[in-house]
């Protein structure tokens, strides 16, 4: 099938960037949206032009190293996809697709469709684990927990750490991103000790790091890869709130 | 060159007790005087890194990634072994170790394999305190799951999420480090050399790969945790940007490598569908525990798989190996699906496919267990072929998945270069010929958690240091070679892109070093790199500037790597005139087909050592004994 | 910790944002169940509003915790539009919303719209400068325990539903009854003259409308801010909030309806 894509082009951070406009013909309903970008870079290079630059490693879905937001969505129109796992057959003929890179005050642009997503690392340094340093644990099994909380608490470990989330949030909002991170531990026996801690700080973090606040779109899950449910930033609000009022 | 493996003596349960009572120490105090670098922030990078900051030791840590959430142990799907016996199936360290040394096909270092399957145990503890959202039983307790290459459930999982799961662990471990200021991360930062100055490693040059600059990193110890060589064969289920560049320059800075023709086809992956292919996907091999592999029984049957009645299927592992069945090791799944391709029986558009089928598993527990053991699995499926496998049968088909070869290493995991250690993926040590599913995790987490952190402290404890800063002409001199080459790189302007280039060199081989090996085609692989490799420094073309984030510079520096390391895995795999593991020379094989061992010649580990471009490097032995496990054949039937 | 600390924080702003938005939900639930009495009659209706005079200082309280729900309901969600605008500087040339609605987009705009129609409201009703003439309306009545001081025809005029007392009853017995006989405001008649009025009933319709459209979004999101929530009941409680939102404006709205055709208050 043939494509117009419409790409976003900018050189550095402080450059102004602008759509550029190419035409691809020979895309097969087989290949991932990004082999289709391979075979335009491919084509660019051998036309001695620069390729585009796009964040991409894993291709299965789980590194959270692709971004793009194409034609206005994080991660492309198939719901709960990588953009790495997306394929051509969700497209027709014909189709125009415009590429944008993430976008949010907290993922400056490097390059091209390349964004620094680094914020989320700064958010996981000031809480996002529990204080136990190697060969410290008890056994395994001493300390049980419920399927069930062990089942939600996978849900939120789901998270990739992409950054769809921001990038699809009107207000470029992470609370989904930190709320994953914050529950995963809330809901776990381990997490206890450092709870309140945890979520005061890595809230603070967050609202440093330049993101938004949550005005409950739900947009953050409607494009979450790994589908991460927006329940989580309820159950984080109410521990923020908790946290503060409460904490030492 | 002698090869001192350093295993302590006496009895092997009680070695590595032993050597970590004899290993010398550094005070609390004094290891702040001490730096530490680390490349690679997957499981073993990550976890080792994490480790040497709570001991209070200076540490740099490196990832050409964005963040050192993203290397690819996040990928490993199905789960990691323990000898926990938590099920009460008679499981224990030495069944472990047993299983392990089988499943390498008794070409691994006893010592080492059994101080693995020793500290296995600590692994889970240290992964579940953690917060790793371990699957449990109702009763809260952990689950276990069996795995390929062995009768007992030892595997512990996190749905079919397991690598991801243990990776954050241990990048949250980091990142509480780089919190309290212990460590330094770099990121988009890759290693394109190591220094060595008066014997010792002394520090790497890494490229930034946002500015293009060379830097030059100083430190009194470096360790390796980069991961395998698998895109040698340019499609694997290797991430797209893992490469062989920090151990291969390692490697002809003086390392040896140790046995590069030990590469494991996974059995479980989603066959090639195009030329357009930039990766193959692993499904995890759990799905082995529930899914039935079959053929039609009749060539040319293109019949869709629900209508091929019972008796005209062939399930043919389970014919062939009637007590291990599905579940039988990688190699010999992988080898036994060329076979009734190469045989005509495949299936999928290409013929290179067999079904891995689930109608029995649904029937006997029903669509909601088999969605809650392997519904992301399903889902990822579905994703790319667009066929559903709850009613239709995937299609699988063999990829490059993992190397077992690697840098060589001692029992302290430190190479030949003194103070360059190498750990998880990126070693040599503990898979032997093949690597069983779920040891890959248990390996690079041991590695990064329960051993280097000692005997690094041995190693800078036993030396002296003298003071070295980046102006050291060593590092002047590695910084300039790494600019030549950049420089020279880009001035070529020729024709074809790296991509080109490594794509060629994986279709040579795939097709000749890749599940089955003979002397001919070995040979035939020799004679055809060469030629690629010198095309490749007249007909490259990289755009963009050097100084600048250029994606094609990027692959080109990788895909030179590549091309010189090829050979090196070429030759060790026509030198090593036996079939062992997931190495398998047509020459040698049962009349089964099984592979067949010539423990005579070859119960050795072969490294090899840089001798120069093109030339052929030499061959050093390290030969293995086992006391505690008897040399047999490996046999899954 | 200072008064106003929350508002350096988002999750804060929102949670004032929610608690001010519970009372004023709580204040317009209240409002409807009210109005609803106008289907009970004039007589009940104008019992209920003379009720509600009569609490005095407690209305004010009332009235002040309202103003001021309102006044930080206000600042924080300009507080949070401020920081979610800055969060985003540069927006997408292409945009695809998946499920963020129409609703929750407009918040800012459908509560502006509101506070609008809130304060024409407070004119028109409550203060009555907009429309002086039908709001000083008032009515005659006798208290129930006014029975026997009043000549015999007039208790069976009070008794009656919907009775009145005329100028000319009071005129007869004024030297002796005058003390049970009271004025209050006919807020019945102040409302039906009012919603005769096609423009002020249309005014009314676009401004519960919107009413409508922003607690269609603030109700569930108040659950979600504060934290409310549990798997078994995340359905419920997300249903709750256009059910809630509906039921308020269909009962609002049927008022004006209702007058202009006719149905209620067509004797008056």
């Amino acid at each position: 099938m043939k494509l117009t894509l419409h790409i976003w082009r900018q050189k550095s951070a402080r450059d102004k960037g602008k759509f550029e406009e190419h035409l691809v013909d020979d895309v097969s309903p087989d290949m991932s949206f990004l082999e289709m970008l391979d075979v335009l870079n491919e084509s660019l290079i051998h036309q001695g032009k620069e390729p585009f630059a796009y964040d991409h490693d894993c291709r299965e879905g789980i590194c959270g190293a692709c971004s793009l937001t194409i034609n206005g969505t994080p991660h492309g129109p198939e719901a709960a996809t990588t953009t790495c796992q997306l394929h051509m057959r969700k497209f027709k003929n014909g189709d125009s697709i415009f590429i944008e890179p993430f976008r949010a005050r907290a993922f400056p642009i490097i390059k091209d469709l390349v964004v620094d997503r680094s914020a989320f690392d700064r958010i996981i340094q000031v809480g996002g684990f529990i204080s136990v340093g190697t060969n410290q644990p008890q056994d395994a099994n001493a300390l049980p927990v419920s399927k069930l909380k062990a089942e939600l608490a996978m849900d939120a470990a789901a998270c990739i750490g992409c950054g769809a989330c921001a990038a699809a949030c009107p207000n470029g909002a992470s609370m989904l991103f930190v709320a994953a991170k914050v529950s995963q531990f809330a809901l776990l026996p381990q997490g206890q000790p450092e709870r309140k801690k945890r979520v005061v700080a890595m809230v603070e973090q967050m609202e440093k790091e330049g993101f938004g606040g949550c005005t409950n779109f739900y947009e953050c899950e409607a494009v979450c890869p790994k589908q991460v449910s927006v329940r989580f930033i309820a159950m984080m609000n109410r521990d923020f709130l908790g946290a503060t009022l409460t904490k030492e | 060159m002698n090869l001192d493996s350093k295993v302590p003596s006496g009895n092997i349960k009680e070695k590595w007790d032993k050597h970590r009572f004899e290993m010398k120490l550094i005070n609390p105090a004094n290891k702040r005087k001490y730096k530490i670098i680390v490349v690679g922030t997957g499981l073993a990078g990550a976890s080792a890194t994490a480790s040497f900051g709570e001991l209070g030791y200076q540490v740099e840590t490196f990832t050409y990634n964005d963040s050192a959430r993203r290397a690819h142990s996040i990928a490993a799907q199905g789960g990691i072994n323990a000898a926990k016996n938590y099920p009460n199936d008679a499981d224990s360290i030495w069944r472990l170790f047993y299983d392990t040394v089988k499943g390498g096909d008794f070409r691994s270092r006893e010592a080492n394999v059994y101080r693995l399957a020793q500290v296995s145990n600590n692994i889970i503890d240290q992964c579940v305190g953690q917060g790793v959202p371990f699957a449990r039983e109702y009763g809260g307790l952990l689950d276990n799951r069996s795995f390929g290459g062995a009768q007992v459930s030892r595997t512990f999982y996190a749905r079919g999420q397991t690598g991801q799961q243990l990776l954050l662990g241990a990048y949250s471990a980091l990142m509480r480090q780089v919190g309290a200021k212990t460590v330094t991360l770099h990121t988009r930062k890759e290693m394109m050399d190591i220094v060595i100055i008066n014997g010792q490693c002394r520090g790497i040059i890494t490229r930034d790969l946002i500015t293009g600059k060379i830097e030059s990193h100083t430190a009194d110890a470096v360790c390796l945790a980069t991961g395998g060589y698998g895109n040698v064969f340019f499609l694997s289920t290797n991430a797209q940007a893992c490469n062989v560049t920090a151990t291969y320059r390692a490697y002809k800075k003086g390392a040896v490598f140790a046995n590069p023709c030990y590469t494991q086809i996974h059995p479980t992956c989603i066959p090639v569908s195009g030329d357009h292919q930039s990766k193959l996907t692993l499904m995890s091999e759990s799905l082995r525990n529930d899914g039935r592999i079959w053929v039609p029984k009749n060539k040319d049957d293109k019949r869709p798989p629900n209508q091929i009645p019972e008796e005209e299927r062939d399930y043919y592992l389970e014919r062939k190996y009637p007590s291990f069945g599905n579940l039988s090791p990688r190699d010999i799944s992988s080898r036994a699906a060329k076979e009734v391709c190469d045989d005509g029986r495949g299936v999928s558009s290409t013929g290179y496919g067999v079904y891995l089928d689930f109608a029995d598993a649904i029937n006997r527990l029903g669509k909601n267990v088999i969605e809650e053991r392997y519904g992301n699995l399903f889902e990822m499926y579905e994703r790319i072929i667009g066929e559903d496998p709850y009613k239709t049968p995937m299609m699988i088909y063999p990829a490059s998945h993992y190397t077992m070869g690697g840098l060589w290493v001692d029992y302290n995991l430190m190479s030949t270069i003194p103070g360059l250690h190498v750990l998880g993926e990126a070693n040599f040590s503990d898979h032997g010929a093949n690597r069983l599913g779920a040891s890959a995790l248990m390996q690079g987490l041991a590695d990064g958690y329960f051993v280097i952190p000692y005997t690094i402290g041995h190693y800078l404890a036993s030396n002296k240091f003298e003071k070295v800063s980046a102006d050291h002409v060593e590092f002047r001199k590695a910084e300039s070679d790494t600019n030549d080459k950049i420089n020279k790189m880009i001035s070529i302007n020729g024709k074809k892109t790296p991509t080109q280039f490594h794509r060629e060199l994986g279709k040579v081989m795939w097709e000749f070093v890749g599940m089955g090996r003979n002397e001919a085609g070995l040979k035939k692989a020799l004679e055809k790199i060469p030629p690629i490799r010198e095309e490749f420094w007249q007909n490259l073309t990289v755009t963009g500037e050097p100084g600048d984030f250029n994606i094609v510079l990027e692959k080109a520096l990788r895909v030179a790597d590549f091309l010189e390391f090829a050979e090196v895995l070429v030759w060790d795999a026509l030198e090593r005139d036996e079939s062992c593991g997931a190495h398998f020379r047509e020459e040698h094989q049962y009349p089964d087909g099984e592979a067949m061992r010539d423990d005579g010649k070859f119960c050795h580990v072969a490294a090899w050592e840089y001798q120069g471009v093109g030339n052929k490097p030499t061959r050093h032995i390290e030969p293995l004994e086992f006391h505690d496990v008897h040399l047999a054949v490996r046999s899954y039937k | 910790m200072s008064l106003f600390n929350w508002l350096k924080s988002s999750i804060l702003s929102k949670v004032v944002m929610a608690l001010t938005g519970v009372l004023l939900v709580a204040f317009v639930c209240g409002h409807t169940l009210g109005n609803m009495l106008i289907y009970l009659g004039k007589e009940e209706f104008n019992a209920y509003a003379q009720f509600l005079q009569s609490l005095g200082e407690i209305l004010w309280l009332i009235r002040i915790t309202l103003f001021l729900a309102l006044i930080l309901h206000i600042i924080a969600a300009i507080r949070v539009k401020f920081l979610n605008m800055a969060s985003k500087p540069v927006k997408y040339q292409v945009r695809r919303y998946v499920k963020a609605k129409l609703t929750s987009r407009t918040m800012l705009w459908t509560g502006s719209m509101v506070l609008a129609f809130l304060a024409y409201h407070l004119l028109h009703f409550t203060i009555g400068v907009t429309n002086p003439k039908d709001f000083h309306v008032y009515e005659y009545y006798a208290p129930h325990n006014a029975y026997g001081v009043l000549p015999s025809g007039a208790i069976a005029k009070i008794n009656e539903p919907n009775s009145k007392i005329t100028q000319n009853l009071l005129d007869q017995f004024e030297s002796q009854a005058s003390k049970q006989v009271m004025k209050r405001h006919d807020v019945y008649k102040m409302v039906v003259l009012g919603f005769k009025n096609p423009w002020i009933s249309l005014c009314y319709f676009i401004g519960v409308i919107l009413l409508g459209f922003h607690l269609n979004h603030a109700i569930q999101s108040m659950f979600q801010t504060l934290g409310i929530n549990h798997p078994k009941y995340d359905k419920c409680l997300r249903n709750f909030s256009p059910v809630l939102s509906t039921i308020i404006v269909i009962c609002m709205i049927s008022i004006p309806i209702n007058i202009l055709l006719g149905l209620t208050g067509g004797a008056l």
